[in-house]
């Protein structure tokens, strides 16, 4: 039961990341691979100001949003110069460049010693501490960034991102500032995947950078993709398939370094897979 | 002084070994106009391939560096015939073609570091030759390093310049669809193109592996260096990758020179991001 409270967790926290990296790249087309920087941006932001600061944590988890919310815009305004490729090499670049100020900036992170000891949340008095309640808190959360998510892609906000997706020159000259709606995207996406990182910190309740590296950002990825672009449930289907799939090669019976890796080599075949035969995914909308 | 030739040295070696990963990256860009991430995993598997054939057999080095070489070349042929190809008969965009360049990219590196762990490895045994050139030690491994990116830029300009191969590379480069309909077999040239490109990569991975040693996690980041230096030399330029790589070299070492060494890896993408921003077509244009 505790084993499958701990999935139920981790898959709520990758919906949240799922979800919000769809509005970049499924509803605005961007194809951003540094989703995990904002997630790790969220989870440090949280452990520091937990540890250090004692701050409670559901004003932490706002913090953490500004700081990440911040560098976001700071990262998509150099991103908005860039197309397709381009784009995702920057962001690629902007990933490591954000990891190794984890790995190395050893006076607030403690490098590659990470951040033990972070306490889990704490609202009124009522700590949650059993697995269950902290399991309600992240759903809380998931259901949040859902219905934010999907209120921002049904309204006209929305319809002008599938345009640009669709076709960017011709949105913008009928007099829509794509840059705008682009960058709105982005730092907002970047808001939601922090708070998966506070939700990530305060349940595993140690951090290192080792979390929120590159390969984090194409997991991510290659989730979303597998799930289905440009539909909200196609990123929470994504989530529960890369997260279940590893789980069951478990109970096959390798060892555990293998197993490591067969997850890292589920997630490579999984790619190739599904860009040769159903580049949709399962349940997607759209077709990169 | 002092500090300062070591510095020249070690900026030449590294540039070199940037300069060689964006030779290979940059000949399949040239061709087949997307960004081939599983480049810096076949580059790996090259000094792998390496590793095994000195540990398993008895060859001399020179033939295993060959065979190592012909298994990078072999498995960027298969990506090539197996992934690439049925994509870009469909007529997929270039980031699908990324994404599952990536996915290979995984698959190759959780490969390797299943069949060798993630233990690092290192392919020199015994202490190599040292050289000293003004005021800079230099070890033998290294000189071949240097010697090696030369003699491939040589081959590969000659061979571009002059083959009728190379003329229908750099065809198939402008427009590959009037380069099929004028009679070139572009299926076969880019099969060929990708084989030497992955080679090439393979190479880079050997000397990797006698200059500082193997790791399976090294692909990213070795492709991410050949790619910036393919991209501040122009990218798609074969020269001007070679260039790019030294620059590169010269960049990191020298930024560590003041930063510590710890932050290589962001002064790079640094680099990177400022010249995507200032001169995205790289220094030289195709």
């Amino acid at each position: 039961m505790e084993y499958l409270i701990h999935i139920a967790i981790l898959i709520s926290i990758y919906s949240i990341l799922g979800i919000s990296l769809d509005l970049v790249l499924g509803f605005t087309g961007l194809l951003s691979v540094t989703h995990a920087a904002f997630y790790g941006l969220g989870a440090y932001a949280t452990a520091i100001l937990l540890t250090g600061y004692g701050v409670n944590f559901f004003v932490a988890i706002v913090l953490g949003m500004v700081v990440s919310g911040i560098i976001a815009l700071v990262f998509g305004l150099v991103l908005n110069r860039f197309r397709d490729d381009f784009y995702a090499l920057a962001s690629i670049g902007f990933n490591t460049i954000v990891f190794s100020i984890f790995l190395n900036w050893q006076e607030l992170t403690r490098g590659p010693l990470g951040i033990p000891g972070i306490k889990r949340p704490e609202l009124f008095g009522y700590a949650f501490t059993s697995n269950i309640s902290f399991l309600i808190l992240s759903l809380v959360c998931a259901a949040l960034v859902y219905f934010v998510s999907r209120y921002v892609t049904t309204s006209s906000f929305g319809r002008v991102l599938l345009a640009i997706r669709e076709d960017e020159e011709a949105i913008s000259v009928f007099g829509y500032n794509t840059v705008f709606y682009k960058l709105a995207i982005f730092v907002m996406s970047a808001m939601m995947a922090s708070i998966a990182g506070s939700l990530f910190a305060t349940y595993i309740t140690y951090i290192d950078p080792s979390s929120f590296s590159i390969h984090e950002s194409i997991f991510i990825l290659a989730m979303i993709i597998v799930g289905g672009l440009a539909n909200h449930r196609g990123a929470i289907l994504g989530a529960v398939f890369v997260i279940l799939l590893p789980e069951i090669l478990r109970f096959v019976g390798f060892p555990t370094d293998i197993a490591a890796q067969m997850r890292q080599l589920t997630y490579g075949v999984l790619l190739i897979v599904f860009m040769l035969y159903r580049p949709k995914g399962l349940v997607g909308k759209y077709e990169l | 002084m002092g500090i300062v030739p070591q510095l020249i040295a070690n900026s030449l070696i590294a540039g070199s070994i940037y300069a060689l990963l964006a030779l290979g990256f940059n000949l399949i860009y040239g061709t087949t106009r997307f960004f081939n991430l599983a480049h810096g995993a076949v580059a790996v598997l090259g000094g792998y391939a390496m590793f095994y054939l000195l540990k398993h057999t008895n060859m001399a080095v020179w033939v295993s560096a060959i065979i190592a070489v012909i298994v990078a070349g072999i498995v960027g042929y298969l990506l090539e015939r197996f992934i690439y190809r049925p994509l870009r008969n469909r007529k997929a965009s270039g980031l699908v073609l990324l994404i599952a360049s990536l996915g290979a990219f995984t698959v190759i590196q959780a490969v390797i570091a299943m069949i060798f762990t993630s233990q690092f490895q290192t392919l020199s045994s015994a202490q190599s030759g040292l050289f000293h050139i003004g005021g800079a030690v230099i070890t033998d491994v290294q000189l071949v390093i240097m010697a090696s990116v030369l003699v491939i830029m040589v081959l590969l300009a000659l061979v571009l310049k002059f083959t009728s191969f190379g003329k229908a590379v750099r065809a198939i480069g402008d427009d590959e669809e009037v380069s099929e309909i004028v009679g070139i077999n572009t299926k076969k040239v880019i099969a060929r193109v990708v084989f030497i490109g992955s080679a090439i990569a393979g190479l880079a991975g050997i000397l990797i592996g006698y200059d500082v040693g193997l790791e399976p996690t090294m692909g990213l980041s070795l492709l991410l260096k050949g790619v910036i230096a393919s991209i501040i030399g122009g990218i798609g330029n074969v020269y001007g990758g070679v260039i790019g790589g030294l620059i590169l070299g010269f960049v990191e070492n020298f930024g560590i020179w003041k930063i510590s060494g710890e932050w290589k890896d962001a002064i790079a993408f640094g680099v990177l991001i400022i010249f995507l921003i200032w001169r995205p077509q790289g220094l030289f244009k195709r």
